[in-house]
This record gives C-alpha cells, structure tokens and sequence, in this order.
C-alpha cells in the first residue's frame, strides 16, 4: 500500500486556477466520496484551502493514481486537463507525509507559521472520516500532522508575533490595555483607511467606537457603515480624544492635525491614563514628538510594518527547529508504515495456520465424535491454543522489523515456506475480492519515484 | 535546617528563568511545583521552630527574615495562581533566595525577651512581615513594568513584549499589592506605638524600651517608608502618577524597606535588636 498525494499550491498554481479547484463548493464530504469512487484509491481526504488543493491517498498502484487524481482535479472541477496538469505536483510515501506535516505546521503556508491551516487540515480529515474515505491509513497520517502541528506551536516561535500590520496594531493595543472590549477608540479621519481599521477593532471585540470627520456627514456615514459607531463633529475632537483609549489618525491632511502641544493639553484631564495612537495616515497627522509625552504610546505605519518584519524575520529564524519536528514525526509515521507492510504476511499466516488445524479437526472428526460435547469443546481449545502459541513469537517478530527491505524478506520467505499465496488480504474501507493483493509482488508493483 | 528550603528556592529559581527565557511549559509547571515544595518544607520548618519556643519565631531579625521570605513566597503563589501568569517568578525567586540565605547560614537565636510577651507584639511583627511581602510584589511588578513599557516606547518589541502580560493589568497589580501592604503597614506602624507606649509602663528598664523614639534608625525608616508609600497612593489617584512613575515609587519604596529590614535592623537600630 502506497501513500500519494496530488495537488497544487500557491507555489504552483495563480490565484485563478486555486479559486476554479475549490472543492468546498460541492462539499469536502461529496468530493472526497465521488473521488474514492473511482476505484484507484482506497482512502483519501482532501485539503482544499484559498491556498491548495490536495489530495491525500492510500492506493495500490502510484502511477496510475498519480494519472487518475490529476484526471480527477481537472474533471471534478470541468476544467480542461491542460490547464490544470502543468501546476500539479505529486508525492509518493514519506515524501507525502512530509508535505502535509509541512502544511500543517504552517511551513507551506503563504504566510509563514499561519494557525488557520492546522484547523483546516483537521476540518478535511474530519470531513473524509464522515464520508468513510479515511481508512487505518490516512487516519494515522493526519493525526500524526495534527500533532506536529501542535508541536511546531507550542515548542518553537514559528507562529509568533503578528504579520500584519493590523493586527500588529491591535496586539499592540492588548499589550497595553490588556482586554480591548472596554475600551474607547476614537478613529479621525472618514476614509476608507479609517473604515478599514473601525471594522478591524471591532471585529476584535472593541464596543467603543467614534469616528470624528471635518465633514459631519461622512463621520456619520462610515458610522452607519460598521454599524454600532457613533459619529462626533469635528468641534468636538478634543472631548473625544480625552474619553479616548485608543486614536486611529487616518486623514488626507497635508500637516499634522495632532501636534505635541495639542496632545500635551488632550493628555492633562486624562491624568496620564496612557493613549495608544495609531498613525496609518501617509503623510503623518500626528506629530512624531507627541510620542515623547509620558504615557502616550505612537505608532505610525512604518513602526507597525517594522515590527510585522521583525516578527516576519523571527518567524524564518524558527523554520529549522520546526522542520526538524516535521522530521521527527515523519520518522515516526515511516516507522508506523513499514511495520504495517508485515500486516497481510501475518494475517495470511495465521489464517493458514487456522486452516490447516480446521482441516484436521474435520479428519479426525470420526474419531472424536464419540466423545462428549464438553471434551470436544476442550479439544478445540486446546489446539487453537497451540496454534496461537506457535505463531506468537514469528508474530511479534514480525511486527517489530521497521526496515523496508527486510519485511520483504521475511514476507517472502515466509510465503515459500508455508506456501502462502493468496490468502493475503488488506484491511481497508469496502475492501473487495477484486482488490486483494499479495503483499509479496510489492516490488513488481510500485516502484517509488 | 533553614537550607533546605533555600535549596528549593534556588531551584525553583532555576526553573522559572528556564521558563522564562526559553517559554518552555513544563518548566513552568516543574517552577511552580518546586516553589509549592518549598514553601510547604518552609511551612514545615517554621512550625518545628514554633514547637520548639512556644512561639511563632519572629523576635529575632533572623527568624523574622525567614517568616517574611515564607510570607511572599506564599504571596507570590496566590497571585500566580489568582492571576495564572507565571512571568513574575524569575524575579521574585531571586530574592526569596537572597533572603533566605540569611537565616540559613546564620541562623539566629530565638529568645524572647520578656518585654515581648504581649499579643499586640505579634499583631506588630505580623502585619509589618505582610506589609512588607506586599511592597516586594509591587517592586518586582514595578521592575517589570518599567522593562515593558520601555519597550514598547521604544518600539523595539522583544523579550519581555513576548513573555510580559500586559501594562493594564501589571499597574492594577502594582496598585493592589500597594494598596493592601499601605493597610498592613499602617496597623503594624499604630500597633507597635501602642505596644511600645504600654512597654514603658511595664518594663521602663529596658534600654530598647527607652530607644523607642522618632530617633532611633529603624522606627524612623519606617516612617519614612510609610510616607513614600501613602504619596504614591496619594498620587496614583489624584495627580495621575500611575504607570511608570508609580512602578519606580514601588521600586524606592522596597529599597527603603529592605535597607530597614536588614542592614539597620543587624547593625544601627537600638531600639529593635532583640
């Protein structure tokens, strides 16, 4: 059994074509159930994100499901196959392991260490196990990514630091105020900047809202706007700016409209209740002196970005320690894998076994039918006793090899000694006589690339 | 018998700057159950002093060093559990362990003399050691106010922007720690001149008694620390001093008490060297 996966990404493929393979449309459930209808996969779940679409699988054959999932991207979505092929990659194994642990530690992501797409990964795997798509496999596997995920979080600095400006801006604003939902923000300025930012402040949780405009009617229009705002004339600035927490400056003046006198006398009434100014106007409204007043707190646009760059850069520093996690863990998935590749060879050795000591039971049943109910029920106990006692050691010790090559081995020699040749058979969901394999032509069947 | 704690300090110490500096959890964890070790071996320890004299043993400066590091460790703990930030530790643990080492190495004699055998001598010591826990805790949030407001002032947002809570609720921290050691400091001030007063009239022989005036060192700084801390109380809410200036007032204020608690308490004080 191989793991594949077949997809494409923000490094492979424009926003365009990203937008036309989103499978959320139809439902991931209904996507992933027509995609194992297919017959080449066994298991499959799909990630599909603004950023990728991917399809994980467990088959049998990595070429020919390679072919057929990249069939299965272009016709699900109606797209012609030319358009889509060019921008898919494909991963066979651990190769595919790797990559979604990438993904899910948020090392593939657009923006470096991003949370979203752990609980997007997990929403695509609970949305296969609803479907029954995911089998003992895929199973394994993402959990095993949920994990890194979490471990990459929690053990370095990878998702750390805000990496953009608003919400630099509003990390900013917690680390001084502590809980924002209590607190005043005064936005000047009825732009669309100025809109921007109100609509962010309050998605964070902010009731407080004013916008204060030269022009009454605009204030009160973008108060309408984000709904909940109230508007205040320009006349009453002053007021606003004493009952303030938080200034937004987002003007189009030409000169600052805060100067440091200006703030000097806004500040004394507060009695230093600190202020956190936010300057995203471009020229600046506010003079940079007024940072200098005890208790105020001054950002402008390029402090915030700064800061987004620090984090951005402190964010690279962790990429090393969060890939060695990705490989720890494919490391161990690996393990995990190679040691379920001895599963058919024990079940096919145990069901010989098991027949060999029906059969004998059915030839000497002549002999044992004079006995009574109670010792034939003992005789039957007693030899499946020996049976499991036999096998108990070649089982164990099979379950333990965790390299490739000696399964294969063992698998084989296995196979001759006892002539077992197609009793083998895989566990997976709908499992049918038609899909049964023998664990011990692998090597003809799939090579890995 | 006083080391065993100070072992535990030291190594709940160890564990809250790895905490600290590395933003490692089960450090965290490790710290916080090493400082619970300690402060109940140091619980366990004061109670065997208590069985020994028949007294809580606060007479001397030693034992009375030891009972206030005990105090703030288990202080401190109620905050971070009321609180549940564990940031603070780095910086209190230092000086429960500069502290405790004193009692450790030295550990003093506890005789009480017999102008201490009244209720109101343990109402004095006891509120002072509290109020006293108290200024320590509003120093350390003091400290780390300071440290997180510079950097965000100076928008350079690093180590202690990534590790500290916020300035809202380290002030409100400041404020109540100042708050509650003001109360205690204030009982334990009134209390001891009223213990003092009736001291005269029971044992007028006494050398400390007599010493027990606006003169001597000790009784003085204490004043003086009484005086800095109801300014800070007095400013915070009327003229605005809240923030960093109030973080730096804390800051003065428990210098002021350490310099009262150790050096003039060891050396300079006449009227309180029991």
């Amino acid at each position: 059994m191989h793991l594949l996966l077949v997809g494409i990404s923000h490094k492979t493929a424009p926003v365009e074509l990203r937008e036309r393979l989103d499978f959320h449309a139809r439902g991931l459930g209904e996507s992933v159930r027509q995609l194992t209808g297919r017959g080449s996969a066994r298991e499959a779940v799909i990630v599909s994100t603004c950023n990728r679409a991917e399809l994980y699988v467990a088959c049998d054959e990595i070429d020919a499901t390679r072919d057929d999932l990249t069939r299965f991207l272009s016709e699900f979505h109606a797209l012609p196959a030319s358009r889509v092929t060019p921008h898919v990659y494909g991963q066979p194994d651990l190769d595919a392991a790797r990559h979604l642990f990438r993904v899910a530690a948020g090392l593939d992501s657009l923006v470096m260490g991003e949370p979203q797409i752990l609980g997007q990964v997990k929403q695509a795997h609970t949305a296969a196990a609803d479907a029954h798509t995911a089998g003992p496999i895929l199973n394994r596997l993402f959990h095993s990514s949920f994990a890194v995920g979490k471990r990459v979080r929690t053990e370095t600095g990878l998702g750390s630091g805000a990496v953009s400006v608003s919400y630099a801006a509003v990390s900013l604003a917690r680390k001084i105020f502590g809980d924002l939902s209590g607190r005043n923000v005064v936005v000047i300025g009825a732009g669309e900047m100025g809109k921007l930012t109100a609509r962010h402040m309050k998605s964070q949780g902010v009731r407080y809202i004013t916008i204060v405009s030269r022009t009454m009617a605009n204030a009160a229009r973008t108060a309408e706007a984000i709904g909940g705002a109230r508007a205040t004339p320009w006349e009453d600035l002053d007021g606003a700016l004493g009952a303030s927490d938080i200034v937004i400056t987002a003007t189009g003046a030409a000169s600052p409209i805060l100067t440091r006198a200006h703030v000097d006398r806004v500040m004394r009434p507060r009695r230093n209740r600190p202020l956190f100014i936010i300057d995203i106007a471009m020229p600046r409204d506010v003079e940079p002196a007024a940072g200098e007043i005890e208790q105020v707190f001054l950002y402008n646009i390029d402090d915030l970005q700064a800061t987004v760059r620090e984090n951005l850069a402190r964010r690279a520093s962790e990429v090393t320690r969060a890939e060695g996690i990705v490989g720890q863990e494919v490391e161990k998935f690996g393990t995990w894998l190679r040691a379920r590749e001895a599963v058919p060879t024990v079940v096919a050795l145990r069901e010989h076994f098991e027949t060999i000591r029906r059969a004998e039971l059915e030839r000497l049943d002549f002999k044992l039918s004079a006995l009574p109910p109670e010792a034939r029920a003992r005789v039957d106990e007693i030899t499946h006793l020996i049976v499991e006692k036999l096998l108990l050691t070649p089982t164990e010790q099979l379950k333990v090899l965790s390299d490739g090559e000696t399964i294969t081995a063992y698998s084989e020699a296995l196979s001759r000694l006892f002539g077992l040749t197609d009793a083998a058979s895989q566990e997976s969901p709908g499992t049918d006589s038609s899909r049964r394999v023998t664990p011990f032509n692998r090597s003809k069947s799939g090579p890995s690339r | 018998m006083s080391a065993i704690p100070l072992a535990l300090y030291v190594a709940a110490f160890i564990a809250y700057a790895w905490h600290f500096a590395r933003r490692d959890a089960p450090a965290g964890r490790a710290a916080t159950t090493v400082l619970v070790a300690a402060a109940l071996v140091h619980t366990f320890v004061i109670g065997m002093q208590t069985m020994e004299v028949g007294h809580i043993p606060v007479a001397s400066t030693t034992s009375a060093i030891s009972s206030f590091v005990w105090l703030l460790a288990l202080s401190y703990l109620y905050i971070e559990m009321t609180t549940d930030e564990r940031a603070m530790g780095v910086f209190i643990l230092p000086l429960l362990a500069a502290l405790q080492a004193i009692p450790a190495l030295h550990p003093g004699v506890e005789d009480r003399s017999g102008v201490l055998r009244s209720p109101l001598f343990g109402i004095h010591v006891s509120s002072l050691l509290f109020a006293y826990a108290s200024f320590a805790v509003a120093c350390v949030i003091g400290i780390t106010y300071v440290l997180l407001f510079k950097e965000i002032k100076a928008k350079q947002l690093g180590f202690f922007y990534a590790r500290l809570p916020s300035l809202q609720v380290l002030d409100a921290m400041n404020q109540r720690a100042i708050v509650i050691g003001w109360i205690f400091l204030t009982i334990g001030m009134i209390v001891g001149a009223v213990w003092a007063a009736r001291a005269q009239g029971y044992a007028p022989g006494d050398p400390r008694v007599q010493a027990m005036s606006l003169q001597d060192p000790k009784i003085f700084v204490a004043l003086v620390c009484w005086a800095v801390y109801s300014f800070e109380l007095f400013a915070a809410r009327r003229i605005g001093w809240g923030g960093r200036r109030a973080a730096y007032l804390s800051a003065l204020g428990f210098a002021i008490v350490l310099l009262n608690f150790v050096p003039i308490s060891y050396f300079l004080t006449k009227s309180h060297n029991f």
